[in-house]
């Protein structure tokens, strides 16, 4: 098992090393920060200055390994815009992003799952409908497009909800909805389709014959076996959903990290950019972590094998 | 060949030759297609091939002095423009048909690139398996980890912005998707009879990789496809109001409506609703096509 | 009977007493708070005026948190704040300014000439270098005047010193600067500006509360609130709802529907920001550029009234030169007339009767619905020239190499005078000039040697009048803007201060 372990973390390693290096040429090759934090018509010498300043007049592997060295040691550098460490920001913005997933996700499974049960239970029939209009109401619209919409009628229109911004729960209603659109209708056709395999199979068709009522059916069988694949396909969802998320943050002004990685790559800030895409990285690649050493410690065929 | 092997392997054969069974069972299913969808995208191809001909207007010249025209049927408006005009006073429905071609063709395109790409690294990756097949996952997780937003800002950025490089961010963001859909078909199609049967006849890898595997996973691919062609139309909406989409003159639907978002504050709702409705009209369709595709090429591809 | 009159006339002559007493309900006491929605992340760095980077964006804040020596005002562009008045010398090399004596910081420490003179030496921004190789020495006569020597006679000293064109006279004080240290300053900033700094989210939103001992006068709102939403659209969601009294920048139907909704006003900023097309390739003899009246025909195709309406809702004044009227030695000049007729016979008579295919035409983002609409009309007259889309940071680096091919719809929005823009985008030597005109170089050597103001400018106007008589640009309007304002506000403060861009002087804003 420590075996397993280990071989994992040097791969997890390997990963996050290729990621950093990729990240941090990426950026670079992008441009000059120097001209953004000038005057338009600054003059070179000011231009060299403002490199000096920010060590970025030092060849690459150098700021490469002055970078490493640093966020070993938990300092990730200073953001070039705010002036305040780029670990910081990325730490104060991050409950704010965690918040809105989590609140979106949840709204995606409980609607999806419900929905999709529904739709599959009353195949053909008016619940059926409904689904998929759903469905194809959160495919199609973008999720910039939902928030607006949704501000101008229950915000303005309607006066019901805070237009945008973060603060008390009902802040957090009009952006946890747009963000969840897509992966609502996601889940739902998942749900049905998966509903209906599994009340199709054999397992089903025998408690029935034997005369067990529809409800114990759907409780204890069909409802348990249909979820798995869509918690599977949730998980893989959550880290898109994260990534998306900028559009939403845009709209509502939202202050989260999408935001915080996309003003970073405008503005040419180093820091920040680095950091939020290398800490990002870290997160997903110790979850993937965790939960490969979950199901080889619950399976022992998987660490055999590998 | 087929003459010399027995009735047993005859049906062997047509399961080494499975291209004809696809072919054979669309045919079939000919006789209940799905007219909602077929009408819809056989419009939305009208459109964008002829769309020289039908539009009006050149949908890339406006003129300021008629912004926001109204459509023919609210006070305001008169037949032409029929749909209205934008804030820069160009012809909406002009727009909307050169539209077409554009969000169409990035859509097919990118889904038919990210396909491609991703059922042969899926494949590749299910078949060989051990160290290769944990590298390339390595390598999709590592891809997954990087945040696609940024992906697609740098290549903006290093690439400026036209339709090709639109393809090439929307492709790269949805290879992985495929990948690992087709992989796992892969694992299970391995313990398969027919393969077995062709390893052991001696096949090659790759062939055995291209006759057996590919044809079989081609169906899952072409199911897939058809869901995220509204998938990808929908990103470039979203690409676009980031600013990092489709050049500004160009009317893609997802740029038209990100560029009237502003107008739709101000109630000038036909600037959107119409790319709005021919994205959704167009996601719908493709969808039901999906939906009828994976019916009839089969009926064990419900997990998508 | 006497003991209860008597405890009545006490009670009464108590109360008299007490009502003598009691302070008099101030009528000058801060009250309300004012939420802002601002189109941009404000960053911390602007914090510190002595990171100054030359463009007007720290000003959004700065005026409320620091104060100047010298600064623009509804009452003129080099009012006296913490100076009380200055002098300069007949040689032109010392400069005394006489300090108030009443300027407290935030913090309750009181200014005096030492924090001037630590105010300029550590000033390290936009024009840093300019002023420290041109000023020998600061000198401290007495606690409350200061003398500026310099090297050799420099008039344009006071357009760099008094001017938002450098940081160097915003004051800041002394003793807490060196107390914190850089950093510590920049997360709690002191300064002697109307409003002191309460609290800060990065990216999200900076609380401000009034500095109740302001020099100038109390500021009549206790609170300032600048929330940041980068989109348009729901800034003015915000303004409708409530949540919001002012909402800058909202132009195209932004402003419009601002201007329908009867609880919201249409009010114009001030502004600098001069747009032009430049023409990359005018020296190359191949080039269509290179003729005067393809330059000319440019110029007439152009409806600039429309595009102002359509851009800023008619915010923007048209402009015929690419120096602001506003600025010191700029030659008002009146743009050409809207006239695609013209246009295109002066395109025939220069050779070229069907128009040419000018390439591209590159805007500085993210304006690109303003080139579109401007390609629209050189497309009308025949000049075809295809938007062209780049990153902001790649379209500034291109335009310093001088890389960009095609026209450029260009801007200059930094302060200063003729002299600044015509150093800038004239002279061959500018930064982003793409002009080579020996007359014109020659001309402006001759003007930064003149010591008599009087024939200084009549050189500097020469120079424009060339400019103009050649048409090297195409001037467009100088850019200001619409913003939603709240009919709950009195006094918004926008377009108090004659070419600023956003809310000032802060003291004034006021709620009904």
């Amino acid at each position: 098992m420590t075996r397993f372990i280990l071989k994992r973390c040097g791969l997890a390693l390997v990963s996050l090393f290729i990621l950093s290096v990729t990240i941090f040429t990426l950026i670079r090759l992008t441009g000059d920060p120097a001209t953004l934090l000038a005057a338009p018509d600054a003059k070179e010498a000011d231009l060299d200055a403002i490199r000096v300043r920010f060590g970025l007049d030092r060849s690459w592997p150098v700021q490469y390994v002055r970078f490493v060295g640093g966020a070993l040691q938990g300092d990730f550098g200073t953001s070039l815009y705010y002036r305040i460490p780029a670990g910081t920001l990325y730490w104060q913005r991050l409950p704010a992003s965690l918040q809105l997933a989590a609140a979106a996700m949840t709204i995606s499974l409980v609607v999806g799952l419900s929905v999709g049960i529904l739709a599959a239970v009353n195949v053909g029939r008016w619940w059926d409908s409904a689904g998929k209009l759903i469905a194809l109401l959160g495919l199609s619209m973008p999720s910039f497009w939902l928030g607006l919409l949704l501000i101008y009628f229950f915000a303005v229109y309607l006066h019901w909800l805070p237009t945008s911004g973060r603060g008390t729960a009902a802040h957090l209603v009009m952006p946890a909805i747009a963000l969840s659109g897509y992966f609502t209708a996601a889940h739902m056709r998942l749900t049905r389709s998966s509903m209906l395999d599994v009340l199709g199979s054999e397992y089903v068709k025998l408690a029935r014959l034997k005369g067990l009522p529809e409800s114990w059916v759907l409780v204890k069988h069909a409802f348990k076996n249909a979820l798995i694949p869509v918690v599977t396909l949730a998980g893989i969802n959550l880290v898109l959903m994260i990534n998306v998320a900028v559009v939403v943050e845009t709209v509502f002004a939202w202050p989260g990290i999408g935001r915080l990685l996309f003003e970073g790559i405008e503005f040419r800030d180093f820091p920040v950019v680095q950091t939020v895409v290398l800490l990002g990285g870290v997160m997903v690649i110790v979850a993937n972590l965790t939960v490969d050493v979950l199901y080889a410690w619950i399976d022992p065929r998987i660490r055999l094998k590998s | 060949m087929p003459g010399s092997i027995p009735a047993s392997a005859s049906r062997a054969s047509t399961l080494l030759y499975p291209w004809s069974l696809t072919w054979r069972r669309v045919r079939a299913g000919a006789r209940n297609l799905p007219v909602v969808s077929l009408t819809i995208l056989g419009a939305a191809l009208v459109a964008a091939l002829f769309a020289d001909v039908l539009a009006p207007h050149d949908p890339e010249l406006g003129n300021l002095r008629h912004r926001h025209r109204p459509p023919a049927w609210v006070a305001g408006g008169d037949a032409n423009p029929l749909l209205g005009t934008d804030h820069l006073g160009r012809d909406v429905l002009s727009r909307l048909l050169f539209g077409a071609r554009i969000s169409l063709l990035v859509g097919f395109t990118a889904a038919v690139v990210a396909g491609a790409l991703g059922t042969a690294v899926g494949i590749i990756s299910g078949y060989c398996g051990r160290w290769v097949d944990q590298v390339i996952m390595r390598v999709v997780d590592a891809w997954l980890a990087l945040p696609v937003i940024s992906f697609a800002i740098f290549l903006a950025v290093l690439l400026g912005p036209s339709e090709m490089n639109i393809v090439i961010i929307l492709a790269g963001i949805f290879w992985t998707r495929y990948a690992r859909v087709i992989r796992g078909e892969v694992l299970s199609l391995k313990e398969r009879d027919y393969v077995r049967l062709a390893i052991v006849a001696g096949c090659n890898k790759w062939t055995i990789m291209r006759r057996h595997i590919l044809p079989n996973v081609i169906n899952t691919s072409i199911v897939l496809s058809s869901l995220i062609v509204g998938v990808v139309i929908v990103a470039e909406a979203a690409l676009s109001f980031l600013g990092v989409g489709v050049p500004p003159r160009k009317p893609a639907w997802g740029l038209m409506l990100a560029d009237g978002k502003e107008g739709m504050m101000a109630g000038y709702w036909w600037v959107t609703l119409f790319p709005g409705l021919a994205i959704m009209l167009v996601v719908l369709a493709a969808n039901l096509l999906g939906d009828w595709l994976r019916v009839k090429l089969d009926p064990q591809l419900r997990q998508l | 009977m006497r003991a209860n009159r008597r405890c009545f006339l006490g009670c009464v002559a108590l109360v008299l007493g007490l009502l003598l007493i009691a302070p008099a309900p101030s009528a000058g006491a801060p009250q309300g708070t004012v939420i802002y929605a601002v189109h941009i992340t404000i960053a911390p760095a602007w914090f510190d005026p002595a990171d100054n980077p030359g463009q007007i964006t720290p000003f959004i804040i700065q005026y409320a948190l620091h104060d100047a020596v010298i600064k623009p005002m509804p009452a003129g562009m080099m009012t006296p704040s913490l100076a009380e008045s200055w002098t300069a010398s007949k040689d032109g090399r010392v400069y005394e300014f006489v300090l108030r004596k009443n300027v407290v910081f935030h913090n309750g420490d009181l200014m005096t000439a030492e924090d001037v003179k630590f105010s300029f030496e550590r000033y390290r921004g936009a024009g840093a270098t300019l002023l420290k190789e041109k000023v020998e020495a600061v000198t401290i006569v007495d606690p409350h005047r200061v003398r500026f020597h310099l090297k050799e006679p420099w008039p344009d000293f006071m357009g760099f010193y008094g001017s938002p064109a450098t940081g160097a006279g915003w004051i800041v004080p002394k003793k807490y600067v060196e107390k914190v240290g850089e950093d510590g300053f920049k997360q709690a900033p002191v300064g002697a500006g109307p409003f002191k700094l309460v609290s800060m989210t990065p990216g999200v939103e900076i609380v401000l509360e009034a500095h109740e001992k302001y020099w100038r006068k109390t500021p009549k709102v206790k609170r300032i609130v600048m929330k940041t939403v980068t989109e348009g659209s729901t800034r003015l969601a915000m303004l409708k709802r409530g949540e919001a009294h002012i909402a800058y920048k909202t132009d195209g139907p932004l402003g419009e529907e601002v201007r329908k909704d009867p609880n919201l006003d249409l009010v114009f900023s001030g502004g600098i920001a001069t747009w032009w097309l430049q023409f990359g390739e005018l020296n190359d003899p191949k080039s269509p550029w290179h003729h005067h009246k393809v330059r000319l025909a440019a110029n007439y195709a152009l409806d600039r009234r429309a595009l102002s309406e359509a851009e800023t809702l008619g915010a923007s004044p048209l402009t015929g030169s690419i120096i602001p009227r506003e600025f010191e030695w700029a030659l008002p000049v009146d743009p050409l007339p809207y006239d695609p007729k013209k246009a295109k016979q002066l395109l025939a008579e220069a050779g070229y009767p069907s128009g040419f295919d000018a390439g591209t035409i590159t805007p500085i983002p993210p304006y690109y619905s303003f080139a579109e609409a401007v390609g629209g009309y050189l497309g009308a007259v025949g000049i075809k020239a295809k938007v062209q889309k780049m990153e902001r940071a790649v379209m500034f680096d291109k335009r310093r190499k001088r890389e960009l091919t095609g026209i450029c719809l260009c801007a200059n929005g930094g302060f200063g005078n003729a002299v600044t823009r015509i150093d800038a985008d004239i002279v061959s030597t500018g930064v982003h000039s793409v002009l080579k005109d020996a007359e014109i170089d020659k001309l402006f050597d001759e003007q930064s040697r003149e010591a008599d103001p009087k024939k200084r400018e009549a050189l500097l106007k020469r120079i424009q009048q060339r400019v103009v008589d050649r048409a090297y640009f195409a001037p467009i309007y100088q850019l200001q803007w619409p913003n939603g304002v709240s009919k709950a506000m009195k006094v918004s403060g926008m377009g108090l201060i004659p070419t600023f861009y956003y809310t000032g002087p802060f003291e004034e804003i006021e709620l009904r």
